[in-house]
């Protein structure tokens, strides 16, 4: 998919669709994190929500067992790999489950609430979280101050997209 | 819309995130096969359906995934508490006791 | 038009920007920050519309929210038209259109209003008195007339065009009300550092102080001390202020929804911008500081137009420089009214006599009166009104205890009424926060609070500017500090307070008939002092039966003027003081609240999620017809050129069956299972057997509830020995995920195994009929297709036109067939690869209709239609996919279970009508005997029912009572008009032993 950027004058945030590399669901039991991150060259933050970053590969944590891993494309296959036969887990592909929007800009919290119920302003940089926007599930992560990735599964993608314009729009227009 | 606690991510958050799961301790028995009609019975449709305080089961469905307890008024609505999966029943009374 | 009513130099509107609009098509000349209340009077237009039941001409009661009677039509444009609009809060602007209610032909002379003198024959309980006889008239006469007649103004006949939005909003204090104590509570608070929201429903803060300019606070004056206040307000950081936005319900957890009017207000609002938007506010601690609404009195003729609130005129006065009248006459049982009285006077209005029905008036009151040439007459009473569409004069009697004495006349031209004020307190009782009544304020008060809340000012019962500022600023600290903050005490110095005080009145005494008095409490709903005795004569005891019996409280107002006149009338009637009989319940939203605030963004294309699959596009510039299918929209049928859905599905049939056909299956619920328990765990949820399958070959699953009926089915294949692609139903996905996670952490939790949702992950392309293996065979990359090396049931990793993929030899059509499940991006891709290929061996797209009709030719099951959460497999005839080994599975002991082992369960069969063209409809219902008396005994109903391009003649599924035992019999289908004959079969209609599957 190919990046398209939307912007609108005086918008007081963007909305645009991030290429993926590739992702992938991680499930192992927490009392084998250490292997896995051995494995993986990658540490596996224990706290829901924390990120960690190595090279080109990150991975947040979603659930006690649960990790989104995303690297470059070239790594994949490496991925695959990694993970020794004799450690009970499941590591499933599902990049093209996903399409993440990036939102960027001053009033990206007002932006985000529309769709989600939770306080955003709580959510520290650097930490994701998987949550509800408008009804649709979605993960969220908080790359900066005033910047946001939100993916969701592909198909409700559009429906995400048509009011994240929506909302840019009314922003903009400072009502 | 309600505030739950989820014992998993140790977060208050809105309910959008979460679904109900019906009664709480409410075990599937371990050989279903060994159980009289009236036993099986009781564990398939009984629920104590109590007006005030409700041990009942969420599920963290749009956040962690996590399945969990809580122990709920049925009158006002309100979370006494939030725990784990597997945890066994806490004692209410003790909990105010030792709140008090 | 001249406004001859507005005082020049007075108020707060712009007196040097006219606005014109229109009312009933005339235009009137207001000034900007008018409402269409305060323009109207400021041109000497009392008259606004006409009561809901007597048409009696009505004018404003009062400057707010609360106003029952000044309802008008308001037009912003092309289908912008709304009813029902306070005319005290839709403030005006250029080419506003206004126009009144509840008359024909006009507002000056209504031939409705012969109602008004019949009066007597429309008293409380009248519908349900009158139009019970005679029964057969209900439908054709009573209820017409009824409809024709009642109702409130004319509904708008075209669609919305506005836009609605709505916002979650987080903060620790949220203050309702911007009067003197939500001000000094957003001060105390916003000075501690918390973030606060303040909100006020009216276009300027300030509250009472809008209306009370004369007082003066810490040396200023009132406005000056607001307009310091809120640039002070305005210059902290976290606080945050909102006009036009009504708290309109208190929920959990001090969730408080706002709606705001954003563009009502704007003559031409930016494009794109919306009219109004819902906040959902989630507070820390809230403040309610709305303050308290003045109660009306009860006499007659206290609906005649220029009869109204002295609040209200003190506000119109103040506020929007409009004096209300040249002679006005206050009526009061508060000292309040007397400063209107004196605001009046002193702006140049004659005010020849303020009647106080209290024996004892404060002397200082008394004394300034007189000073201002003001006669005092206490202890006296109003006892009628004159004046045909304004009120013309007051008749004022003496009151010697019991005894009301003779009437004079006092000619005026407005009458202004004080009945004391109830504190507003509904938002609080959203919360199921307790009310008691509070004899020496004469009013309920908050008792005990189930939410984190405070309640500061008229709220409480205090009266005066000094004490509200001083109960706010206590409120915000109590707040802030609640917060973990640290927060001073602010301290006031106010001077010229207007501190007062009541009593609280039943209907004012008279020495006329009380039968034919027209004394209202309920403006809105037409509802008089004598309804609510005339209830409580009638047996109605409790007061919320007195409520409905009269509609008493339940127009748009929902009572907010008429609540406590009418309890208090009630508990006289019953002899019962006031806290015996009690408050009806007040309930969400505090105001009318639009449609489209509640649907938000969520209406015409938004109204919920459309997904769509990676082929969808190319299945919309095919012309699909498309259904919705849960929130999936999927291509139903493919038509050409004119053909309708039974020839299209013909067409699309014929092709499956005799060349090849291509569908879109990538809706189908996938997850990804994995782990070394993978398939320990499919053994416990599935009734079949996983243990021995092995890799690269697929079985057909059944998943059953605890309660051993049928959950949802699909083919699960194995890809390794700890690896399973499990295919649910479009519609069971999500569901099916979900039954799985929780046996997973709750019951197993020691299993090593997993769930992935990969529905999405995946497009799947089915391809159908004797030509797919032709078909696909150039286009397969790594795999032997042949049917030894890959048969019926097998699954394969291998490469298809390029793609990496999961390639399925499955069958929902009886054909040979494969499903192609490549990564969603690449699906369109593939799809038209695949039809490119196709063109030789005559591929044909086909839709869900189509797939419908090959699975039922070939008595496959479609869970939700032939199923319906009471059907065993037993029932569907699917006992051959239980695991006869297995030891237990979900929902294995309930097929032992008493109900489910007896005879007579509904099964399913299949129907073959006696006239092959007779297409049956689905769900019409079963008998045995159509001769049998009405009601007859139904045996079962049709689940299925299509027409069979194969067989050439109609086909249908059917649950009918012991049916396996009646094949062979024939069984009625009786439907409007005649009764349908239909012979009991098997379900497999078209090659039953499967021979097609095998090459």
């Amino acid at each position: 998919m190919t990046a398209q950027i939307h912007t609108f004058p005086r918008s007081p945030v963007t909305v645009a669709v991030r290429p993926l590399a590739t992702r992938f669901s991680l499930r192992l039991r927490p009392g084998h994190r250490e292997t896995g991150e051995a494995a993986l060259g990658l540490p596996l933050p224990h706290r829901i929500g924390r990120i960690s970053v190595e090279g080109g590969r990150q991975a947040l944590c979603l659930g006690p067992d649960e990790w989104q891993l995303d690297a470059p494309e070239a790594e994949a296959d490496a991925i695959r790999a990694a993970l020794p036969g004799s450690l009970p887990h499941a590591l499933v592909e599902v990049t093209d489950r996903e399409v993440t929007f990036v939102l960027e800009g001053p009033g990206v919290l007002d932006l985000l609430s529309i769709g989600i119920a939770r306080d955003l302003s709580r959510l520290e940089i650097g930490r994701g979280a998987r949550t509800v926007f408008d009804g649709v599930q979605a993960v969220l992560v908080r790359e900066a101050g005033e910047r946001f990735t939100l993916s969701v599964w592909r198909s409700f993608a559009p429906h995400v997209e048509e009011l994240l314009h929506r909302g840019a729009r009314e922003l903009a227009l400072g009502l | 819309m309600l505030l739950i606690h989820c014992p998993y991510c140790d977060e208050t958050l809105p309910e959008p995130e979460f679904a109900y799961a019906g009664e709480a301790h409410i075990a599937r028995p371990a050989d279903p096969m060994a159980l009289t009609d009236e036993e099986w019975r009781d564990f398939l449709f009984i629920r104590s359906n109590p007006r005030g305080t409700h041990y009942e089961r969420w599920r963290h469905v749009h956040g962690c995934g996590r399945f969990f307890n809580a122990i709920r008024d049925t009158v006002s609505d309100k979370f006494a508490m939030t725990y784990r999966a597997g945890e066994p029943r806490p004692n209410l009374d003790a909990l105010k006791e030792a709140a008090e | 038009m001249t406004q001859p009513f507005r005082i020049p130099g007075r108020g707060r509107v712009d007196q040097s920007r006219p606005v014109q609009f229109t009312f009933d098509g005339r235009t009137v000349t207001g000034c900007l920050g008018d409402t269409v209340a305060s323009a109207l009077l400021a041109n000497g237009i009392h008259l606004m519309g006409r009561s809901f039941k007597y048409h009696r001409p009505r004018g404003v009661v009062s400057a707010g929210s609360e106003e029952p009677n000044a309802l008008v039509g308001t037009s912003r444009g092309p289908g912008r038209f709304e009813p029902n609009t306070r005319a005290t809060m839709q403030e005006i602007w250029d080419e506003l259109r206004v126009e009144s209610q509840n008359r024909w032909p006009g507002l000056a002379f209504d031939i409705g209003a012969i109602n008004d003198r019949f009066g007597r024959f429309l008293p409380a309980g009248f519908y349900y008195k009158t139009f019970m006889w005679p029964r057969s008239f209900w439908d054709k006469v009573y209820e017409p007339f009824i409809r024709a007649a009642a109702g409130l103004g004319r509904s708008p006949t075209e669609p919305d065009p506005d836009l609605y939005a709505s916002r979650n909003l987080h903060c620790e204090v949220l203050v309702v009300g911007a009067g003197p104590a939500g001000l000094a509570a957003a001060l105390a608070a916003g000075r501690s550092g918390a973030s606060v929201v303040l909100v006020d429903e009216q276009s300027a803060m300030g509250g009472t102080l809008l209306s009370e300019p004369d007082v003066r606070i810490d040396g200023q004056g009132a406005w000056d001390w607001l307009a310091a206040t809120l640039a002070e307000l305005r210059s902290l950081p976290s606080v945050r202020l909102m006009t036009r936005t009504t708290a309109i319900g208190y929920y959990h957890q001090n969730m408080v929804g706002l709606c705001q009017r954003v563009t009502d207000h704007l003559a031409s609002p930016p494009e794109g911008a919306p009219r109004e938007r819902l906040w959902r506010v989630r507070a820390g601690q809230v403040v309610l500081a709305q303050g308290a609404i003045e109660k009306p009195l009860v006499f007659d003729g206290n609906d005649r137009p220029g009869v109204m609130l002295a609040g209200a005129a003190q506000t119109f006065l103040h506020r929007f420089g409009v004096k209300v009248g040249d002679r006005a006459v206050v009526v009061t049982s508060h000292d309040s009214a007397w400063h209107t009285a004196f605001d009046l006077a002193r702006a140049g209005v004659r005010v020849p006599a303020i009647v106080d029905v209290r024996a004892q008036v404060p002397p200082d009151l008394a004394a300034r009166a007189r000073s201002l040439g003001i006669e005092v007459l206490a202890s006296h009473t109003v006892t009628g009104t004159t004046g045909r569409l304004r009120v013309a004069s007051v008749m004022v009697n003496p009151v010697r205890g019991d005894r009301v004495g003779p009437w004079r006349g006092i000619d005026c031209d407005a009458l202004l009424m004080c009945g004391g004020w109830t504190p507003s307190l509904h938002l609080f009782s959203h919360t199921k926060g307790s009310l008691a009544w509070d004899a020496q304020a004469g009013a309920f008060l908050p008792d005990r609070k189930t939410e984190d809340c405070e309640i500061a000012g008229a709220g409480r019962g205090l009266w005066g500017i000094a004490a509200a500022l001083e109960d706010g600023a206590k409120a915000g600290t109590a707040a802030a500090k609640a917060l973990g903050r640290v927060a001073g005490v602010g301290t006031f110095a106010v001077e010229d307070d207007r501190t007062g005080s009541g009593v609280v009145v039943k209907e004012l005494p008279t020495d006329r008939d009380a039968s034919l008095a027209k004394a209202f409490i309920d403006f809105q709903n037409d509802v008089t002092a004598k309804d609510i005795r005339l209830a409580v004569r009638e047996g109605m005891r409790s007061i919320e039966h007195v409520k409905r019996y009269t509609t008493n409280g339940m127009a748009t107002d929902q009572g907010k003027l008429s609540n406590i006149n009418g309890l208090m009338i009630a508990a006289d009637a019953l002899g019962k003081e006031a806290p015996q009989v009690g408050l009806t319940t007040f309930r969400p939203p505090y105001a009318p609240t639009t449609f489209g605030a509640l649907a938000g963004y969520h209406r015409g294309s938004h109204f919920e999620v459309t997904r769509k699959t990676p082929i969808d596009a190319w299945a919309e510039s095919r012309g699909a017809v498309f259904e919705p299918v849960a929130l999936w929209r999927r291509a139903r049928y493919f038509p050409q050129g004119a053909e309708d859905m039974r020839a299209a599905v013909a067409r699309e049939c014929r092709a499956v069956r005799t060349a090849v056909g291509l569908f879109d299956a990538s809706t189908l619920g996938k997850i990804e299972v994995m782990g070394p328990d993978a398939a320990t765990f499919l053994e416990r949820m599935y009734t079949n057997p996983w243990a021995k399958l092995q890799p690269g070959r697929c079985r057909y699953g059944l998943l059953l509830g605890e309660d051993g009926f049928i959950r949802d089915d699909g083919v699960i294949g194995r890809l390794t020995a700890d690896k399973f692609h499990v295919t649910t139903t479009t519609g069971g996905a999500a569901r099916v995920l979900n039954m799985m996670e929780d046996y997973l952490q709750t019951e197993w939790p020691d299993l090593d195994v997993w769930l992935t949702s990969t529905t999405e992950a995946w497009a799947v392309a089915a391809v159908q009929g004797p030509n797919a293996r032709k078909l696909l065979e150039p286009l397969v990359e790594g795999l032997d297709l042949s049917d030894a090396a890959f048969p019926h049931m097998a699954v394969a990793e291998c490469t298809v036109a390029g793609f990496p993929a999961r390639l399925f030899r499955v069958s929902f059509t009886g054909e040979l067939g494969f499903e192609i499940n490549v990564p969603a991006r690449h699906g369109l891709a593939l799809w038209e690869k695949l039809w490119q290929a196709g063109q030789s061996h005559g591929i044909t797209a086909y839709g869900t209709e189509t797939m419908h009709v090959l699975r039922a030719e070939k008595g496959f099951i479609l869970v939700g239609q032939d199923t319906d959460g009471t059907v065993t497999p037993g029932d569907a005839g699917l006992d051959w996919a239980i695991g006869k080994q297995k030891k237990d599975f979900v929902g294995k002991r309930s097929l032992q279970r008493p109900d489910i082992v007896a005879k007579g369960r509904k099964q399913l069969v299949g129907l073959l009508t006696e006239d092959p063209r007779e297409v049956l409809e689905e769900g019409a219902q079963i008998v045995a005997d159509p001769h049998q008396p009405v009601p007859m005994t139904m045996i079962g109903h049709v689940t299925s029912s299509y027409w069979s391009e194969a067989l050439g003649r109609s086909i249908a599924m059917a649950l009918v009572e012991g049916g396996r035992d009646r094949e062979g019999q024939t069984l009625h289908i009786p439907m409007p008009g005649r009764t349908l004959r239909a012979k009991v079969t098997g379900t497999a209609f078209v090659d039953p032993e499967g021979q097609r599957l095998k090459v």
